[in-house]
C-alpha cells in the first residue's frame, strides 16, 4: 500500500503533465490539473500518517538500476542539448562536464553498491511532500486563471499553457521523488529534473531577458549538480554506500564521507540560492508568478535546504557544521538588509525568501536537536506564507499593472480583498503567534543554547537580520492601506479562482499557526525522535516545558486572540469623521486628494514614495562585498571537507 | 492559572498609573533642569483625559486598526513580563507592536507621517538587535530566557552583563523618544516634521498612543530593573537611576542626524552586547 502511494505521488503528476501537454481542450486541462491536485493532496496526507516507510525498489523485481542509468543519461543529454541551445558558455561547459561525470559513473567501472531502501519516508520527507502536494496543487490551480490573464496580456497565441503545466506538474512529481529518495542516485536524478523544470519555466515567456535569466539559473544549478555528481563519484570511489542513511547514520567512516558531504551541502546551497549564488533567484522573478511561488519559494529551493537539513546529523560536530552555520546566518542578514533597499514587490519577496533559507541552513549548521526542529518548522511555515504572498502579488500585478510597492499605495480601497489577503500574508511573517515568527524564536533559542563550543557571532547575525525583516514588512503593510478619504471607488471583485486558492492558503496559515503546538508535539517531534535518536530530543523543549523557560502555549493563544480582536475592535469603533491628511496648506480636495494650495493660490502636487535606504545600503556595494565574503565561506565549505 | 490572570489584570490596571506618574516626573525634572516651574506631577493624566474627550478623526480606517494593534501588543508584552515569561518572546511581541506603529504611520497619506515612519524603521533597525542580544545575554548567564528565572536567581545580572546594561540605557532613550535618539517622533514639540510618525493621530487615538507609551516605559524600566533582581530595592534603584540619567541626557544633548544615529546606535546596540556575549563565552 505504501509503495503504491509513493508511486502515485511521483508518477501521477508526470502522467497528468503529459496529458496537459497534449493540447487538450481547455476545460479538460483544467479538470486534469484540479484532479491531480486533489489526488496528490490526498496521497500526501495518507503518506503523512506513517511515521516511517521504506520502499525497496530492487526487491520489486524490475531492474530499476538499469532504468535509472537510462533515465540519468537521457536527462543529462537533454540538459546539455538545451544548454547548447542557449549559447551560454558557462552553461554549456557545466552541462557537458556533468554529462561526462554521469556517463563515467553510470557506464564506467564502479562498485555499484546496492542500496536497499530506495525510498525512505520520515517526518522530514512527508512534511515537504505535504507542502509540495497541497501548496503546490493550490498554486497550479491558481495558475489556471493567472496564465489565461498572462497570455491575454502578452498576446501569446497559440497558447503555451500546455507546455507550462507539463513542466509544473512534472516538477511536482520530481519534488516528491526528491524528498522520498534515500538512494543518492535517484535523488540526483530528481534533483536534476527540478533543475530542468526550473530552466524551462523561467524561460517560459521566451523573451531575451527570460532566456538570459534562465541560462543563469541553469549554470548555477548545474554547478551544484556537478558538485552532487562529484560527491556520488567520490562515494563510489571510496567504497561507501551511496545512500542518505549511510551518510547520516554514523556508521560511515567520518574522514571518508566529509568531502562528499561538503559537496552535497554545496549543491544544496546553490539550489537554495545562498550567497554568492543569489542572483539566479532574483533573475528568476521574470518568470510568471506561479513559477516564483512554486519553484522559487515553496518547493525547489526548499529541496536545497532539505538536503542540507537532512545531512545535518552526518556533519554534526565537525568544522563543516560551523561553516554552514556562518554561511547561512550571513546570507540571512545580507539578504534581509538588501530587501530593505528594493521597491519591486517580487524582488523584496525574493530577498526575503533567500534570507529565510539562509536562516534554515544556519539552523542546520547549529545542529542541535532544537535547531533542527526550528529548521523544520521554518520550512513548513515559511513555504505556506511565502506562497500566499507571491500569489497575491501576482494577482495584484494583474489588477493594477505594476508590482512596485509604491504603486500598491491605497490598494485597500479599490481591491479590498486582495489587500487584506496580502496584509494577512505579511502579518503571518512577523506576528508572534504565527508560524514564521515562532520558528524564528526557536531558532534564536537554539543558537543561544548551542553550547560553549559555538561561536556567538551566529547569534548576533540572527539578531540583526531579525530586526531588518521588520523594516521592509512594516513599510509594505502600511502602504497597502494608504488611501485618501475621497469618494470610494467601486471595489473590484476577486473572482472565484483566486478566492478559492488564496482563501484556503490564508485559512491554512491560520490553522497551522494556531495549531503550531499540536503540530510540533504530535507530528514533528515523534518523527524527529526517530531521526535524531532518543537521546537527542531531551533538550528540544518546544512544546514541552524545559524548566521554567517553556513555550507559553496558553499565552500565545491569548495573543492570537488579541491579534484577531484588533481589527474587529477597530472596525467596530467607527470614527466620527475621516479627514484628509495635513499637507502644508489648504487641501485642494477631490477624490485623489493629493494637492494643496500654496502662495498665490497655486496648487502643489504631493507625491509620496518610500525611502529605500539606498544611500546607506547601496545594493551594488552590499552585493559586491557580500559576494566576496560568501565566496570565502563557500571555499571554507570545501576546505574543511578536504583532508 | 487564576493567579496568572489576576497578575495580568493587575498589571494592565496599575501600569498606566505608574507610567503616567513617571512621565509627569520626567516633565517636572526636565522643567526644573531648564529653570522653569513646570506642570503639576499628574499633568499627563489631565492631558489624556482631555484627549479622550475630543472627536475621533482619522485619515483612513486602517490607522485605527494599527494604533489598537500597537497598544494591545505592547500591553501584552508588559503582561508577559509581569508573568515572568520568556524574554525573547517579550522582545518579539514588543517588536510587532512597533511594526504596527510604523505601518500605521505609513497608512496615512501624510508626508510627515511617512517620513517619520521611515525614520522609525531606521530606529528599530538600531535598537531591535540590541534587545534580542540582551535577551541572549540573559540566557547565557542564567541558562534560560524566562524572566521568572532571573527573579529567582541568586546571582545578579549586572556584574556579568555590564555592557548589555549600557545598551539597555540606550534603548531606554530611544523608547522614551529622548535626545539624542528622538529621530522619529520627539517627546517634545521640537520636531521639524510636525509630529513625525504621530502627525495624523489625534483625540482618543493620541490618548491611546500616550497610554501605550506609558506601558512601554514601565516595561523597559522593568527590563532594566532585572539587572539586580536578587532583592526588590536594588532593581528599583537602578531603574530610577536610569530614568534620571535619561532625563539628564535628554537635556544636555541635541538630536543626532539619521546617519549618525544609525552608526552610533549600531556600534552601541550591536557592538556592546556582542562584545559582552563574546566575553561570556570566553569565560564559559
Amino acid at each position: 500500500m505504501g509503495e503504491s502511494l509513493v508511486a502515485i505521488a511521483i508518477l501521477l503528476p508526470v502522467i497528468a503533465g503529459v496529458a496537459a501537454y497534449l493540447g487538450l481542450p481547455r476545460l479538460v486541462r483544467r479538470a486534469v490539473v484540479v484532479g491531480t491536485g486533489i489526488a496528490l493532496g490526498a496521497v500526501a496526507i495518507a503518506l503523512a500518517a506513517h511515521e516511517r516507510l521504506e520502499v525497496d525498489l530492487p526487491a520489486l523485481g524490475f531492474d530499476w538500476s538499469r532504468a535509472l542509468v537510462a533515465l540519468d543519461l537521457l536527462l543529462v543529454v537533454v540538459i546539455a542539448y538545451l544548454a547548447i541551445r542557449t549559447r551560454h558558455r558557462l552553461a554549456i561547459g557545466l552541462a557537458v562536464a556533468q554529462l561526462a561525470v554521469v556517463a563515467y559513473l553510470k557506464l564506467g567501472p564502479s562498485s555499484h553498491s546496492v542500496v536497499h531502501s530506495t525510498f525512505v519516508l520520515d517526518r522530514l520527507s512527508t512534511t515537504l511532500s505535504l507542502i509540495v502536494s497541497i501548496v503546490g496543487s493550490i498554486i497550479c490551480v491558481y495558475a489556471l486563471r493567472y496564465m489565461d490573464e498572462h497570455e491575454e496580456h502578452h498576446h501569446v497565441s497559440p497558447s503555451r499553457q500546455g507546455r507550462f503545466f507539463f513542466f509544473m506538474l512534472v516538477f511536482l512529481g520530481a519534488m516528491n521523488g526528491l524528498v522520498f529518495a534515500n538512494d543518492l542516485g535517484w535523488l540526483f536524478f530528481f534533483w536534476e529534473v527540478t533543475t530542468l523544470c526550473s530552466f524551462m519555466l523561467i524561460g517560459h515567456d521566451g523573451t531575451p531577458v527570460a532566456i538570459a535569466n534562465a541560462s543563469r539559473a541553469l549554470w548555477m544549478n548545474l554547478l551544484g549538480g556537478l558538485g552532487f555528481a562529484g560527491a556520488l563519484w567520490l562515494l563510489e570511489a571510496r567504497g561507501q554506500e551511496t545512500s542518505l542513511e549511510a551518510l547520516v547514520g554514523g556508521s560511515a567512516d567520518a574522514s571518508l564521507v566529509l568531502l562528499p558531504l561538503s559537496l552535497l551541502v554545496f549543491a544544496g546551497m546553490t539550489k537554495a540560492a545562498q550567497m554568492p549564488f543569489q542572483s539566479w533567484l532574483l533573475g528568476a522573478m521574470v518568470a510568471p508568478t506561479p513559477v516564483s511561488a512554486l519553484l522559487h519559494s515553496s518547493a525547489m529551493v526548499k529541496a536545497g535546504v532539505y538536503l542540507v537539513v537532512r545531512l545535518a546529523p552526518g556533519y554534526r560536530e565537525t568544522a563543516l557544521s560551523d561553516v554552514v552555520a556562518f554561511a547561512g546566518a550571513f546570507t540571512f542578514v545580507v539578504a534581509a538588509v538588501l530587501a530593505l533597499t528594493s521597491s519591486d514587490g517580487k524582488r523584496v519577496l525574493a530577498y526575503s525568501t533567500i534570507s529565510n533559507l539562509g536562516l534554515i541552513i544556519a539552523c542546520a549548521g547549529v545542529n542541535t536537536s532544537l535547531a533542527l526542529a526550528a529548521a523544520l518548522m521554518l520550512i513548513l511555515f515559511h513555504a505556506v506564507s511565502k506562497a500566499l504572498l507571491f500569489l497575491s502579488v501576482g494577482s495584484i500585478e494583474h489588477a493594477i499593472g505594476s508590482r512596485d510597492i509604491d504603486a500598491m499605495e491605497g490598494l485597500a480601497r479599490r481591491h479590498p480583498k486582495l489587500a487584506l489577503i496580502a496584509a494577512a500574508g505579511i502579518i503571518s511573517m512577523a506576528l508572534p503567534p504565527a508560524g514564521v515568527l515562532l520558528s524564528k524564536w526557536v531558532a534564536v533559542e537554539a543558537a543561544a543554547s548551542a553550547g560553549a563550543s559555538f561561536k556567538p557571532l551566529v547569534t548576533v547575525l540572527f539578531a540583526v537580520g531579525s530586526a531588518a525583516t521588520l523594516g521592509f514588512w512594516s513599510r509594505w503593510l502600511g502602504r497597502l492601506f494608504t488611501s485618501p478619504p475621497g469618494v470610494p471607488t467601486s471595489p473590484v471583485r476577486l473572482g472565484s479562482t483566486y478566492a478559492l486558492t488564496l482563501g484556503p492558503l490564508v485559512a491554512l496559515i491560520a490553522v497551522l499557526s494556531l495549531g503550531a503546538g499540536v503540530i510540533v508535539d504530535s507530528f514533528l517531534e515523534p518523527g524527529m525522535r526517530l531521526y535524531f535518536g532518543a537521546e537527542a530530543i531531551e533538550g528540544a523543549g518546544i512544546a514541552l516545558a524545559a524548566g521554567e523557560a517553556s513555550y507559553p502555549l496558553g499565552w500565545l493563544y491569548a495573543l492570537a486572540l488579541v491579534a484577531l480582536g484588533v481589527p474587529a475592535l477597530a472596525v467596530a469603533v467607527r470614527p466620527a469623521r475621516i479627514r484628509p491628511a495635513y499637507f502644508c496648506g489648504e487641501n485642494v480636495g477631490g477624490p485623489t486628494d493629493d494637492e494643496f494650495y500654496t502662495a498665490a493660490e497655486q496648487k502643489v502636487h504631493v507625491g509620496i514614495a518610500s525611502s529605500h535606504f539606498r544611500a546607506l545600503f547601496a545594493e551594488e556595494r552590499v552585493v559586491r562585498w557580500g559576494n566576496v565574503v560568501a565566496i570565502v565561506l563557500i571555499a571554507l565549505v570545501f576546505g574543511v571537507g578536504y583532508r | 492559572m487564576i493567579e496568572q490572570v489576576a497578575v495580568a489584570i493587575a498589571t494592565i490596571l496599575v501600569a498606566p498609573f505608574l507610567g503616567g506618574l513617571l512621565t509627569g516626573l520626567d516633565r517636572k525634572l526636565t522643567s526644573r533642569l531648564q529653570g522653569r516651574v513646570g506642570p503639576p506631577l499628574i499633568q499627563p493624566f489631565y492631558d489624556v483625559i482631555k484627549l479622550l474627550s475630543k472627536d475621533l478623526i482619522v485619515t483612513t480606517r486602517a490607522q485605527a486598526v494599527f494604533v489598537w494593534g500597537y497598544f494591545l501588543f505592547t500591553a501584552s508584552a508588559l503582561v508577559l513580563f509581569a508573568l515572568g515569561q520568556d524574554l525573547l518572546l517579550i522582545v518579539f511581541v514588543l517588536a510587532f507592536g512597533s511594526m504596527c506603529l510604523i505601518a500605521g504611520g505609513f497608512s496615512t497619506k501624510s508626508p510627515y507621517a511617512i517620513i517619520g515612519s521611515q525614520r522609525e524603521i531606521a530606529q528599530v533597525l538600531a535598537y531591535e538587535p540590541a534587545l534580542i542580544l540582551a535577551a541572549v545575554g540573559v540566557y547565557l548567564v542564567n541558562g534560560g530566557f524566562a524572566v521568572s528565572q532571573v527573579w529567582s536567581s541568586a546571582r545578579p545580572l549586572l556584574p556579568s552583563l555590564p555592557l548589555v546594561f549600557l545598551t539597555l540605557l540606550m534603548v531606554l532613550l530611544v523608547k522614551m523618544r529622548k535626545s539624542p535618539f528622538d529621530f522619529a517622533a520627539s517627546h517634545h514639540a521640537h520636531q521639524e516634521l510636525i509630529r513625525g510618525i504621530l502627525t495624523e493621530y489625534s483625540g482618543p487615538h493620541l490618548a491611546l498612543v500616550e497610554l501605550t507609551h506609558w506601558y512601554e516605559l514601565v516595561l523597559v524600566l522593568g527590563l532594566i530593573s532585572l539587572f539586580w533582581a536578587t532583592n526588590l530595592w536594588p532593581g528599583l534603584l537602578i531603574a530610577a537611576a536610569a530614568f534620571a540619567f535619561a532625563v539628564v541626557v535628554d537635556n544636555v544633548t541635541a538630536r543626532l542626524t539619521w546617519s549618525w544615529m544609525l552608526r552610533s546606535a549600531w556600534t552601541l546596540g550591536i557592538g556592546l552586547p556582542a562584545l559582552n556575549i563574546a566575553l561570556l563565552y570566553v569565560r564559559l
